[in-house]
């Protein structure tokens, strides 16, 4: 739940997108998380792997939606221009140390 | 500003129910009828493709020739044309897994270059998933595999701890239990049979802790075959009533051909000459149903060196026919040119030259 959090306010407060569009983006991320859990292989992934990649792929989303609406064009908010800026996985990596920090 | 990848928002998932069904219908379609099939059923679905990648890795023991052919099947119908998949890296992940899964077939089945093909083929792929360690190291693995089976065991004995270890690093405890495998088979390949034994008594405990009954099932086959080439006829047979019951449940028709391989050497070591003959004939059968053909060359040497003993002679030399053009056609032993020339020749002489021929079976690893 603390991870579905950080997904949504990463969304909404950093990439700036709709609640409407956070809703579908939540519900594209939810079966393609379930389907990384099932992946082949003898030993499922760790969970703090699959906790990163799940934040990983939320960054990915918001950040191709946000410039697909901005059509190329750069925003009137520079900070959400820093965030477009900087790679998703980079930007993933961020929030994981911060979630690290406040899981007891 | 970067540019950016705008993402495909993929159709709603495919029902559970629909997508076992579908899986199944698939993988029954004659070849010729799977494009045209593939197409219908929308197997560019995720879900789906997850489904069928779990059964050909659950079929890869028993079939390894028709999941081979499955899997490349697969693998050319989502290469060609570039179909989008799902969402993210799932293209490059399904890429990845089903040339994992064709070259590990090939590995099963002696066809070490074409598994290394498919082995290069999975790696590009590999290195875009989200999941890339993990993958990579699953490939690592693969190759280090048919380091084993080249009986490279110095290079398996020195790369297999840092390998094992990158597994405990991920919490992945099976893949860390197969790399151990690997070890104890260099160990009972380089005549270290009692360190082989601790190691694969210890992997025995591991995997029953963890439910994994295969890797269980297949540490016991291992045992018999480390206790019977020391004649310990009481372990071996022990330790193979642990595997046996496993194997047939789980339709591990390699495992159980192995075990049967195992308690051939037993018998040899024995000193149970003609029933060392008929257990090796037992597996070579069941290796031919499964169609492993270098197995079957392997075992056509060592059953032509009992005959041998036994005095026939004739039928040994019938044995070593059989074997030498299976051998030559699929290369299996670069390294053991000579002893091949040496044995030809003797065999056009009606005789066989002894030391040829062990020098040229001890090339092939015993069952494993």
């Amino acid at each position: 739940m603390r991870l579905q959090g950080v997904i949504r306010s990463t969304l909404v407060s950093y990439y700036l997108l709709t609640p409407e569009e956070t809703d579908g983006a939540e519900e594209d991320l939810l079966p393609w998380f379930l389907r990384l859990a099932r992946r082949s292989g003898s030993s499922p992934m760790p969970p703090k792997a699959l906790r990163l990649a799940l934040l990983s792929a939320a960054c990915q989303y918001g950040r191709s939606l946000q410039m697909w609406k901005l059509g190329g064009r750069r925003s009137t908010d520079p900070r959400l221009d820093d965030v477009l800026s900087r790679e998703p996985e980079e930007f993933a990596v961020d929030l994981q140390m911060r979630l690290d920090e406040e899981l007891p | 500003m970067n540019g950016g990848r705008v993402l495909r928002f993929p159709p709603r998932a495919m029902p559970p129910e629909e997508v076992e069904t579908s899986a199944d219908r698939i993988l029954a379609l004659p070849p010729e009828q799977r494009i045209e099939g593939a197409d219908a059923i929308k197997l560019e679905q995720p879900e789906l493709l997850l489904s069928v990648c779990a059964r050909l890795h659950e079929r890869l023991d028993a079939s390894p020739a028709t999941v081979r052919d499955d899997a490349e099947h697969l693998y050319e119908f989502l290469r060609i044309p570039a179909r989008p998949i799902g969402l993210f890296d799932e293209r490059e992940y399904f890429l990845g897994e089903l040339a994992l899964i064709a070259g590990t077939a090939c590995r099963h089945l002696s066809r070490r270059e074409e598994a290394r093909l498919w082995f290069d083929r999975a790696e590009g792929p590999f290195l875009h998933t989200v999941s890339a360690t993990a993958d990579l190291s699953r490939l690592t693995y693969q190759r280090l595999a048919v380091r084993m089976e080249e009986r490279q065991l110095d290079a398996v004995l020195e790369m297999a701890p840092p390998l094992r270890e990158s597994f405990e690093k991920l919490s992945m405890s099976i893949d860390a239990l197969k790399v151990g495998f690997l070890e104890g088979l260099a160990l009972t390949e380089g005549g270290r049979l009692d360190e082989a034994i601790d190691l694969f008594r210890k992997i025995c405990t591991k995997a029953e802790s963890l439910g994994a009954e295969r890797l269980a099932a297949a540490a016991y086959a291992n045992l018999t075959q480390a206790y019977g080439i020391q004649g310990d006829a009481a372990h071996a047979i022990e330790a193979s009533r642990e595997a046996i019951p496993i194997l047939k449940r789980l339709d591990d028709r390699i495992g159980l051909a192995k075990v049967q391989w195992a308690l051939a050497g037993m018998l040899r070591e024995t000193g149970h000459v003609a029933a060392a003959v008929e257990s090796y004939r037992a597996a070579q059968e069941q290796f031919d149903q499964i169609g492993m053909r270098a197995d079957v060359a392997a075992l056509h040497l060592v059953i032509a060196d009992l005959l041998l003993d036994l005095g026939e002679e004739a039928a040994a030399r019938q044995s070593v026919l059989e074997a030498l053009p299976v051998i030559q056609e699929l290369q299996m032993v670069p390294e053991g040119m000579a002893a091949l020339q040496l044995l030809r020749q003797s065999l056009r002489e009606e005789r066989i030259d002894r030391p040829a021929l062990r020098e040229l079976h001890g090339y092939f690893p015993e069952a494993t």
